[in-house]
């Protein structure tokens, strides 16, 4: 015969089992986030190197919200596989987000706005299906902004919890490191752009360093 | 400049994966921020004219 006790128990397993399956979903949406942002530099790097379209001071400062978007998410799922995630430092690194993506998103308008001005520009670099990277930039940080009020909105009952060793596990560490590698690369690009001068040029069309060290490589 | 941000990207994004203290990666996050913020100012130098 089943009791009023048994069946609270087992209102509690099967609530207790939704908000697991929703702290999973919130940990790899977190995960996906930094993958996302990833993919988005790694692409921007692509059409640096193998385009060779040089990025101008703009497009560098959106590179630098973006990765200012994403540490916070990083932090979050490096918390959560160590199992120190609280709900305050969740909302703390998902308001950080939506911090630099705001001030990322002013800098895209205002390099949109900077080629609508002239009617004769044709914007800065190639487009990507019909839209200049800057205004992708754009869109990627109204993504963030939305995605983190979301995530904001639903922090009271759900925060990221990381899944038990094993490959999920792992896959999450190799996003982390994969960030930090992505970082990395882009610290070598930068310093091969901007060589020995103090900030970019407005429209660079070659590595600097490599010509202020007279190997007058383009 | 853009090296000094980078620089300091890169190790607020380490100490955030090292788990370090809170206040070294909010201060070295914001130091970023406040960078960039200020690069920002030093390129943009000219209004722009349009009218909405």
């Amino acid at each position: 015969m089943t009791t009023t006790t048994d069946i609270d128990a087992t209102v509690a397993i099967e609530s207790s089992d939704l908000s697991i399956t929703w702290s999973r979903i919130a940990f790899w949406g977190i995960v996906l986030f930094v993958v996302g942002y990833c993919g988005v530099l790694l692409a921007a790097m692509g059409v640096q190197i193998f385009g060779n379209e040089k990025p101008c001071p703009l497009c560098m400062l959106q590179r630098y919200a973006m990765i200012l978007a994403t540490i916070p998410a990083m932090w979050i799922v490096a918390d959560a596989l160590r199992a120190k995630l609280t709900r305050a430092r969740y909302a703390s690194a998902l308001g950080m987000s939506i911090v630099a993506a705001t001030c990322g998103a002013f800098e895209s308008t205002r390099q949109i706005l900077l080629h609508i001005a002239s009617p004769t520009d044709r914007g800065y670099g190639s487009a990507v299906i019909g839209l200049h990277l800057y205004t992708w930039a754009l869109i990627t940080f109204i993504v963030v902004i939305l995605f983190c009020g979301v995530a904001l909105m639903c922090s009271v009952s759900v925060i990221p919890v990381a899944p038990g060793p094993g490959a999920l596990r792992t896959m999450a560490r190799a996003v982390e490191i994969g960030f930090l590698v992505v970082i990395a690369i882009n610290v070598v690009l930068i310093v091969l752009l901007e060589g020995f001068s103090w900030v970019l040029p407005d429209d660079p069309t070659r590595y600097k360093l490599i010509n202020d060290l007279g190997f007058g490589l383009h | 400049m853009d090296i000094v941000i980078m620089i300091v990207l890169m190790a607020t994004a380490f100490c955030a994966w090292r788990g370090l203290s809170r206040r070294v990666v909010m201060t070295l996050w914001v130091l970023g921020l406040v960078a960039m913020l200020g690069l920002f100012k030093y390129h943009v130098t000219s209004p722009l004219h349009l009218n909405f």
